[in-house]
């Protein structure tokens, strides 16, 4: 009970701080808020079942999926007066798993295993399993379809390169948060060997919105890698004013045998949650990227 | 009417223990070291390919979910009224893996000819260690030794179970190393889930669409074939494999033209993946009917939909 009330005098507050804010929360049944020009919406979908799996397998042209792809679920951040949305789910980013077609990583045991059966039966799955994808967001600019003629149906988004960080003393700032949400778009708990997830959350303050797209695996005993998107955009002081979104990537990688060679443990255990063990897995790929617009 | 030799009167204590795990209450320390004692005399008797009668209800995968294992009793029948036999994975994941594994070793020693538990790859020391088991036994008791008495008797749980000549029930699946039942007859089994092997292949295989065996780099059992299955039911006289070991949207999924089946019977797993849960029933004249269901109602745990807002970076 207790609790019961505590969590509606905050969802109270919240109400109270996004009113101030200028915003409203989207209708009843939907999850997500209207603010500053902004309409930041989350879906949460159980996941997918046998015969859209064999659907996305046919698309993707691929026999293998995440145990658990979240295929309805999704985030999608619109701005009402360009049209420009940024979006993120599970199809997409399995199509970029697929183009970029890493090789397996291959782990110790997996060598042994070979010698055992006939080679006449037998077929090395030679997919990359723990579904890495180089995937940051999906972006779009949607507009009223009678409007986009002749040129206009050519124009559309690009990132290039920015001497801007993401201002993270906004972002330190405590600000109220109106909107929170965390999506899971797939994972595979790798048959028990480690994980693979691709997550994303987002945070809605009455200046700014601040997005993180996670790609989290850990490979027990060979590796880790950690490919983090993070999008920013302040509000500036007119809501039909073009936006500037902020995009950084930054890709960490690192083996259990260098973790070890360092003094680090490299048991699997201790490394169940990326923020605690970030600050120890190299960085191989930073970039800043800023949004640009058809002109 | 009980099909136990003992007499009726020695079963307060146990009975008292069955109805407060049943509220999902954990045991202390002392009653589970004395509960896995009896456990092990009983499952050190049973074959590595244990047979069992029907009619039997079979499940799958568990994980700790304490609540929808009450379901699934709620909604299969009581124990000892029903008769089951569960393919493993009874702890890690969920929040829990105490009650849960205590519950059905309770019941085992209870009721041993009513009840089957096989092992699954999380029976394990090593994966309990990663992935919630270890933690969990840490948080209920303050110290480790009840994740290591029950670490110790997952070693006796038997591997497999042949379900009136006709059905071969297991957690994983096929191995190379592994042409007839005869051969898993003679193996000691009373050991740590190798890394490697006939044994370890049991817990961790997969059906898969391609034929053959197929070798997976991450190294965690083989996947076997249309064609594999087919040969292997053929030599052992099987109609069907069940297993469990991999998440199912509707619960159960059949495979290689109906020579495999996969149950699963934890609903929402990680109460979060919206799944349904199933559980096989096969009656006196060994017909089979799938039982579907949905996660119970929960009290008490974490509602992992309402997410506290954080200010992440």
């Amino acid at each position: 009970m207790e609790e019961t009330r505590e969590a509606e005098q905050a969802g109270e507050k919240v109400d109270e701080n996004l009113k101030v804010a200028g915003g409203e929360l989207l209708p009843v049944g939907r999850s997500g808020l209207r603010l500053r020009g902004w309409v930041v919406e989350s879906r949460h979908c159980p996941i997918i079942n046998s015969l859209a799996r064999e659907q996305w397998e046919e698309k993707l042209v691929t026999s293998h999926l995440p145990e658990m792809v979240f295929g309805d679920s999704s985030l999608t951040l619109s701005h009402e007066k360009t049209g420009v949305k940024i979006s993120f789910n599970a199809f997409d980013a399995l199509s970029e798993w697929k183009q970029e077609g890493l090789p397996p990583v291959e782990v110790p045991a997996a060598a042994k295993w070979k010698f055992r059966s006939k080679p006449s039966q037998q077929v090395i799955l030679d997919y990359d399993y723990t579904f890495t994808t180089p995937y940051c967001g999906s972006e779009s600019v949607d507009r009223d379809p009678e409007k986009v003629e002749g040129s206009d149906r050519n124009r559309s988004l690009s990132w290039e390169d920015s001497s801007e960080g993401i201002d993270l003393v906004a972002l330190a700032s405590k600000e109220p948060i109106l909107f929170y949400d965390e999506v899971v778009l797939y994972e595979d708990e790798l048959a028990d060997s480690g994980v693979s997830l691709l997550t994303v959350k987002v945070r809605v303050m009455p200046h700014c919105w601040f997005v993180l797209l996670r790609f989290w695996l850990r490979v027990d005993g060979v590796l880790m890698r950690l490919r983090d998107t993070r999008f920013y955009c302040s509000f500036g002081s007119d809501p039909n004013a073009i936006p500037i979104i902020l995009r950084e990537n930054c890709w960490r990688e690192v083996t259990f045998q260098d973790l070890s060679a360092q003094g680090f443990s490299s048991d699997s255990a201790s490394y169940s949650d990326p923020n605690l063990i970030m600050q120890r897995i190299p960085v191989i790929m930073k970039k800043i990227q800023k949004l640009r617009f058809p002109d | 009417m009980s099909v136990d030799p003992v007499p009726s009167n020695s079963h307060g204590q146990i009975d008292e223990q069955i109805s407060q795990l049943m509220q999902c209450k954990p045991l202390s320390e002392q009653e589970v070291r004395v509960l896995c004692e009896k456990a092990k005399e009983i499952l050190m008797e049973e074959s590595n390919v244990q047979p069992v009668k029907s009619p039997v209800t079979i499940c799958g995968d568990i994980h700790g979910q304490f609540h929808d294992l009450a379901e699934l009793f709620r909604i299969g029948g009581k124990c000892p009224d029903t008769n089951y036999l569960f393919m493993g994975d009874y702890v890690d994941r969920g929040y829990y893996s105490v009650e849960t594994v205590t519950l059905l070793v309770a019941l085992k020693v209870r009721y041993p000819q009513r009840i089957t538990i096989l092992r699954g790859n999380h029976e394990s020391r090593q994966i309990t260690q990663v992935y919630g088991f270890y933690d969990e036994c840490l948080r209920k008791y303050g110290n480790a030794n009840v994740w290591k008495i029950f670490t110790d008797l997952f070693d006796y749980f038997p591997l497999t179970a042949l379900v009136e000549s006709e059905i071969f029930c297991l957690h994983g699946g096929l191995s190379p190393s592994i042409e007839t039942l005869d051969n898993i007859r003679n193996f000691d089994r009373v050991q740590e889930v190798p890394h490697e092997g006939p044994m370890c292949d049991l817990l961790w295989s997969d059906p898969d669409d391609r034929c053959g065996w197929g070798i997976s780099p991450r190294g965690a059992g083989y996947t076997f074939g249309q064609d594999i299955s087919e040969q292997f039911n053929h030599t052992n006289n099987l109609k069907l494999i069940a297993r469990a070991h991999q998440l199912v949207m509707e619960g159960f999924n059949w495979g290689h033209e109906q020579k495999v089946v996969t149950i699963f019977s934890a609903p929402n797993y990680c109460y979060r993946c919206g799944n349904m849960a199933s559980i096989l029933e096969v009656d006196d004249c060994k017909g089979h009917t799938f039982i579907q269901f949905e996660p119970a109602p929960r009290r008490g745990e974490p509602d992992v939909t309402r997410r506290t807002p954080d200010y992440f970076l």
